[in-house]
């Protein structure tokens, strides 16, 4: 019964937050997408009224571990630009292949160097992550 | 809103949510029989049991985006969602500090840029130049940004989710061609580069490297979401 309030209460912020973003985004003309807005104002709740928490989980984690079910739609809708992509099909494999490797890889590499250059600091406890499970 | 609930309880509707909904439970399975292979993610799969659906019963594409346009609308606050893991990665943030930020900041324009560039070189049409600004991050924003910005948010979509399987497929062979053993940075790289299908590889990875990988995700596709519509607004 708790959860199922905990549930609702968790939709009313999510659905809340999103339309008001839209709202906001529509009213002031800000160049930045109405969801993220409503992403900004579910992120400035919770910080405000942590104890929140527990209700946004609730209602959003199923959604979201399942949320590829959603782009379905959008990602069948590609076969509309087929043409386009064809046109280009080398340039976009270029650019997604080939610099999506040298991208991750650069950023791994250049990640390393910079934790590395901290290692006099190094915290670490050994332990500290230790708790059995 | 409206427009989609009605949808949703039409005959149409009720039929290709149904089909929709089925064939990512067998994608979901197919997945696990595949061991999470990047190649047989849920996204993969589930198109392509829908397209078959959609070419056995002769059903254009548009037809099924109305039928199953509550699951497009539901994008939308999914987005909005987000809002939890971030929060729950923020306490994370500040403990590594300006490194990660670096780290993240480095891939986040690395990626896009590099990504635009090979398209601006080649002249491919600027729709998609601009569409592909948005690969690196997570469907749903990189959706809503490419909008934004004059690109096409079904091609982001493609895009996002290619990016994201190319990542984790390639990804412990470029750690290991360029001799990265930190455990941390791949994970940092296949969040920040990969979003969440780079994160899904990473968590069979290990724990370690998925938590640096959800921090990554969060933090570069808030930004690069933020960044693109405002630097496009201003500039361009």
């Amino acid at each position: 019964m708790r959860d199922v309030r905990n549930m609702i209460v968790g939709a009313v912020l999510v659905f809340a937050a999103y339309y008001l973003g839209l709202v906001v985004v529509n009213v002031s003309a800000l160049p930045i997408p109405g969801p993220l807005m409503g992403l900004f104002f579910l992120l400035a709740m919770l910080f405000l009224f942590p104890q929140l928490e527990v209700h946004t989980a609730r209602f959003v984690t199923f959604p979201l571990k399942h949320m590829a079910l959603l782009f379905i739609p959008a990602v069948l809708g590609v076969s509309i630009y087929w043409a386009d992509i064809q046109a280009n099909a080398l340039a976009i494999a270029i650019a997604i292949v080939v610099t999506t490797s040298i991208s991750l890889g650069l950023t791994a590499w250049f990640s390393q160097q910079l934790f590395n250059s901290k290692s006099d600091t190094e915290p670490k406890a050994p332990g500290k992550n230790g708790e059995p499970k | 809103m409206k427009e989609a609930l009605l949808q949703a309880f039409s005959l149409a509707g009720v039929l290709w949510l149904s089909i929709s909904v089925i064939g990512y439970i067998i994608a979901l399975w197919v997945n696990k029989k595949c061991k999470g292979h990047p190649l047989a993610h849920p996204i993969v799969v589930t198109a392509l049991i829908v397209s078959v659906g959609l070419y056995l019963t002769n059903t254009g594409v548009t037809e099924y985006q109305q039928a199953a346009s509550l699951l497009h609308w539901l994008l939308g606050p999914i987005t909005v969602a987000l809002a939890l893991p971030i929060y729950r990665q923020w306490q994370k943030l500040k403990h590594y500090g300006w490194r990660l930020m670096v780290s993240i900041a480095f891939g986040g324009i690395l990626a896009p840029v590099t990504a635009w560039l090979t398209l601006f070189v080649l002249d491919a049409p600027k729709a998609i130049q601009i569409t592909m600004l948005a690969k690196s991050i997570t469907t749903p924003l990189a959706m809503e940004s490419s909008a934004q910005i004059g690109g096409i948010p079904a091609l982001a979509a493609v895009f996002v989710i290619v990016t994201g399987v190319v990542g984790a497929i390639v990804g412990t062979g470029m750690f290991a061609a360029l001799n990265v053993h930190n455990r941390q940075a791949q994970g940092i790289a296949m969040g920040t580069v990969a979003h969440a299908i780079g994160t899904a590889k990473a968590i069979q990875m290990g724990e370690d490297v998925a938590a640096m990988a959800t921090l990554g995700l969060c933090v570069n596709g808030i930004f690069t979401a933020l960044a693109l519509p405002v630097i496009f607004g201003f500039f361009v």
